[in-house]
């Protein structure tokens, strides 16, 4: 497949290190220096020129592109990227990145000639209503509409049998939630098959697929934590206000800090059920006056990464449980959660990610990634000619592969050894990346 | 006096920044025109073969001293925003000495002071309802339903009248309708000012022809035998407006429980917002009367108030069954809408038990809706002011909180919110010096005021409810008070009507500066 990527920043490196060993990619940038980088680090082709020229994009060769992924900074430009390549070439299909919520209101009536659109910001505070609503979780991604979950824990050293049943106990013993299944154990960087015989261990990192209930379960089994119930959003900007309104939809109680005078008026007249402070987060008196401390969880999404660091550090003195914060660089994620953050959220690779998803098979919905790029789930529709309709589950072969959940007539079910596939069910399947090819022509 | 003669001193040194002969202007037109209205109780006159000319020839007087002041200050006709203020105050200062005139002219003997006669048309044009009359029934046909017409006049208010009929108001009308409609802020339901005031005049007689016609079917089918077609015209015409003036001494007490019933609704739909009304009924959205704060409150305050009253009479033993419940539902809502009309002497209570009176005296001061013909404070006010309050509250615990008024999920403004509190305090801080001034009088003239009736009498008057306590209660009359007082309460109607503001600013020296 032929791809094009205008912006060879944050977003566009994800992407292409993701793309470039199965496609064929092309970057368009402007500076000249930033093309350079990554045709140092991969093989695709660079092509210097603005992305939201129409005669460059003909120069680059977009005529027959099969892909146009703009994600530069801005949004303007990569609207008008994606509708110049619809005037060269109607069938290619465009992927815009946006910061405007606004944009993704009018794409998703349909009144933008776009196929894909991604907002960071909204993507950012949906990955931090995910990390909130299952505060143990690493991540938790959602299919068939909302039917399946998969949530990936860490266990932590230290858990033992006594306390839940479930670590440390044979697979098949193990009091596991019903309707769930543990897809995954990853042990010291490799994934192990979840056999009966296998046990959970303090240290793991396991990945769950199950229904929505019994992914709470777990959280509360693996956390020991009640569900997180009243927020702090440091930072009233597009990604905490985004935030701020996913958890009150939620019936969190949301307490909303800014130090503009002018945006806390603004939100709070927005969000009528959040608690709008303007103060600085950064001022231990207002930390100690309201009770920060007693929060169980606080959220800095202040559009400085230092700020935030800063921030967060002090809300954990302050003894708030659970402290996550936007890092806008990739260097300071990492730096966030040595330096005692618990989550750190990056809206780059959060928006690289929601891009990628979409650049799949059409037929696969959905997909995660999971430890980089070595772990997906795909949600597949299983045609009539497959080899493995219609056979119980337990007398097909044992592979990297696992059939998490299936969707059958809108419903989704845990599927046991004698249950079997059907052609039309749509089958949410965790597998290696590498197999990914494999599972796609099986089914 | 001061202002007077300050003002002259301003207008020979040409500082005065507003506009006087502008303002004249528009007032002398809108005086020439409502001398139009004198028109309809002289039809009533020459129906029951009463003497017409008093109100031919009030309605020349006006229509020549309108055209008179219209003419000496023509070239004059722009008038700003600054401007509207005089006007509306002038206007219905003049407007009552207009009210008065056929009530001077008619020879009437209970009309021989002066200051009576003008506290009468006052009443009317305010849509109070207090009156000076001693012997209703002795004033003829004509002259009662002048009384009950002005009332009907005032309710929507005069200019808001003239906005909708008269094309000349339309440069300036948001302003001046502001400075009239009652209320913290005029909801317009249409584009234009203009329509919007046609459609709420509409609605306003519509409502007015409804009740007619539901209380003449009650007089035609038997049911009230009292209830004449005339009758009903003119309850109809002192309902819709919360008005309470009477054609009978002892008020609605004269009709039967059935025409009383009708009346409470009547007074309730009175006391509601018309705009809200005109959504939910013309527009056909009824869901926005369930979403309506105010609308819960006012029903709420009402509910509760008779509730207190009908308890009360009942363990009294003052009335039984359907009557308590009746008399405590009707002079609940005719004191809270502030129309004053009154089923029962209700100053007979208190020789037994004073909570029905301190009840009723503490609706003086609910008031109905905003953008309803009723007077006070207003249920609206009431409301913006206890959430502002729990938010100083809030603040004072959580000093950075940003918490914006809301008001049916809206956003209030915190001018309008500043703009509520300073007319509460106002409208207190008059209230206690009406009530003073009265005291203070009372003793000069050595008339009998207890401290209770003088409060009654401030609150009433202020409020444009209408009936006091002790001789000036319900079927008693304000004729007692000495001219000073009568003025006093004279001043109180007109200040109340027009929501103090645009008269007090008046007083400022700022509003004179250029």
């Amino acid at each position: 497949v032929k791809i094009f990527v205008v912006g060879a920043g944050q977003v566009g490196m994800t992407i292409v290190e993701a793309l470039h060993g199965e496609h064929d990619c092309t970057v368009i940038d402007l500076d000249r220096g930033r093309l350079a980088a990554v045709s140092a680090r991969f093989d695709v082709a660079t092509f210097e020129g603005n992305g939201a020229s129409r005669r460059a994009l003909r120069e680059a060769g977009v005529g027959d592109a099969d892909l146009l992924i703009a994600c530069t900074s801005r949004d303007e430009p990569n609207i008008v990227s994606s509708m110049f390549t619809k005037i060269l070439s109607p069938r290619t299909k465009t992927i815009v990145r946006t910061t405007n919520v606004e944009y993704l209101e009018i794409w998703q009536e349909r009144l933008l000639d776009v196929d894909f659109m991604v907002s960071s910001e909204l993507e950012t505070a949906h990955a931090i209503s995910r990390i909130t609503g299952v505060p143990a979780a690493r991540q938790t991604d959602v299919f068939a509409d909302g039917q399946v979950q998969m949530v990936e824990f860490d266990v932590e050293p230290g858990t033992a049998a006594e306390d839940n049943d479930v670590v440390g106990v044979p697979l098949r013993l193990a009091k596991i939630p019903a309707n769930s299944k543990v897809a995954s154990i990853i042990r010291g960087g490799r994934m192990i098959l979840p056999r009966g015989s296998e046990a959970i261990a303090p240290g793991d990192r396991v990945v769950i697929i199950g229904s929505p209930a019994a992914a709470r379960e777990w959280s509360s089994i693996m956390a020991h934590e009640k569900r997180v119930d009243d927020v702090v959003i440091v930072g009233a900007g597009q990604t905490g206000v985004a935030a701020a309104r996913l958890l009150l939809e939620q019936g969190v109680r949301v307490r909303l800090v800014d130090s503009d005078a002018d945006r806390a008026r603004a939100v709070a007249e927005e969000l009528p059920g959040a608690r709008v402070f303007h103060a600085s987060g950064a001022d231990p008196d207002f930390l100690e006056r309201e009770r920060i401390g007693q929060a169980r969880a606080a959220i800095f999404a202040m559009p400085d990464d230092a700020q935030n660091l800063y921030a967060a550090t002090l809300a954990k003195v302050h003894g708030v449980h659970f402290t996550i914060a936007v890092a806008h660089d990739q260097v300071s994620a990492d730096l966030f959660e040595q330096a005692g953050v618990d989550v750190a959220v990056n809206p780059r690779a959060v928006t690289a990610e929601e891009i990628l998803r979409w650049t799949h098979d059409p037929r696969i919905r959905q997909l995660a990634m999971l430890e980089g790029d070595r772990y997906e789930v795909l949600d597949i529709t299983v045609r009539e000619t497959s080899d493995l309709v219609r056979k119980p589950f337990k007398e097909l072969p044992m592979t990297g592969s696992l059939i998490g959940a299936i969707v059958r007539d809108g419903a989704a079910f845990f599927p046991h050894g004698d249950d079997q596939l059907e052609p039309g069910d749509r089958a949410i399947i965790f597998t290696e990346s590498s197999r990914v090819p494999e599972v796609e022509r099986a089914l | 006096l001061i202002t007077v003669a300050r003002l002259r001193r301003a207008v020979r040194r040409e500082t005065i920044g507003v506009d006087v002969g502008g303002a004249l202007n528009l007032v002398g037109a809108l005086i020439k025109y409502l001398s139009a209205a004198a028109l309809f109780p002289a039809a009533i006159a020459l129906g029951y073969s009463e003497p017409v000319w008093p109100f031919l020839a009030a309605g020349g007087v006006a229509a020549a001293f309108g055209w008179g002041l219209e003419r000496a200050t023509k070239g004059k006709e722009r008038i700003g925003a600054r401007e509207g203020f005089l006007v509306v105050a002038l206007t219905w200062l003049l407007a009552a000495a207009f009210g008065a005139l056929p009530y001077v002219f008619s020879g009437e003997a209970q009309f021989d002071r002066p200051i009576d006669a003008y506290f009468e048309a006052m009443s009317g044009f305010t849509t109070t309802g207090a009156s000076i009359l001693t012997d209703i029934e002795g004033v003829n046909h004509s002259l009662l339903m002048w009384r009950q017409f002005t009332q009907w006049l005032g309710g929507m208010g005069i200019i808001v009248l003239a906005l909708a009929v008269l094309p000349r108001l339309r440069v300036g009308g948001r302003q001046l309708m502001e400075s009239e409609a009652p209320g913290p802020e005029i909801e317009q339901l249409t584009a234009s000012i203009r329509a919007t005031a046609r459609r709420l005049y509409l609605f306003y007689v519509g409502l007015t022809v409804v009740e007619i016609v539901t209380l003449s079917v009650l007089g035609w089918t038997g049911v009230d035998d009292r209830m004449s077609f005339y009758e009903a015209v003119a309850h109809a015409f002192t309902t819709m407006p919360t008005g309470g003036f009477s054609t009978q001494a002892e008020s609605i007490a004269a009709f039967g429980t059935a025409s009383q019933w009708v009346i409470v609704v009547f007074m309730l739909l009175a006391g509601a917002n018309f705009g809200l009304m005109y959504r939910a009924l013309v527009r056909r959205n009824p869901r926005v009367l369930g979403r309506d704060e105010e609308l819960r409150v006012y029903l709420g305050l009402l509910f509760v108030g008779s509730l207190l009253i009908g308890s009360e009479l009942a363990s009294e033993g003052l009335e039984t069954g359907e009557a308590a419940v009746r008399h405590a539902a009707f002079q609940a809502v005719s004191i809270m809408t502030t129309t004053g009309y009154a089923s029962v002497d209700f100053n007979e209570w208190l020789s037994v038990t004073s909570l029905p009176a301190m009840t009723l005296v503490a609706l003086m001061f609910a008031g109905g809706c905003a953008a309803s013909t009723g007077g006070a404070i207003k249920v609206v006010r009431h409301v913006l002011i206890a959430k502002a309050l729990r938010r100083e509250l809030d603040q004072a615990v959580h000093p950075e909180i940003v918490s914006p008024v809301r008001l049916n999920g809206a956003v209030v403004n915190e001018r309008v919110l500043r703009g509520v509190i300073s007319f509460t305090l106002l409208y207190v801080g008059i209230f206690v010096a009406g009530s003073l001034a009265l005291v203070i009088d009372a003793a000069r003239t050595d008339t009998q005021v207890t401290p209770y009736e003088a409060i009654a009498a401030a609150a009433t008057t202020l409020g444009n409810v209408g009936p006091g306590f002790g001789f000036a209660g319900p079927f008693g009359s304000f004729e007692q008070f000495s001219d000073v007082s009568t003025g006093v309460m004279t001043a109180l109607m007109w200040v109340g009507r027009l929501e103090i503001i645009p008269i007090v600013v008046l007083f400022t020296k700022n509003y004179w500066r250029a």
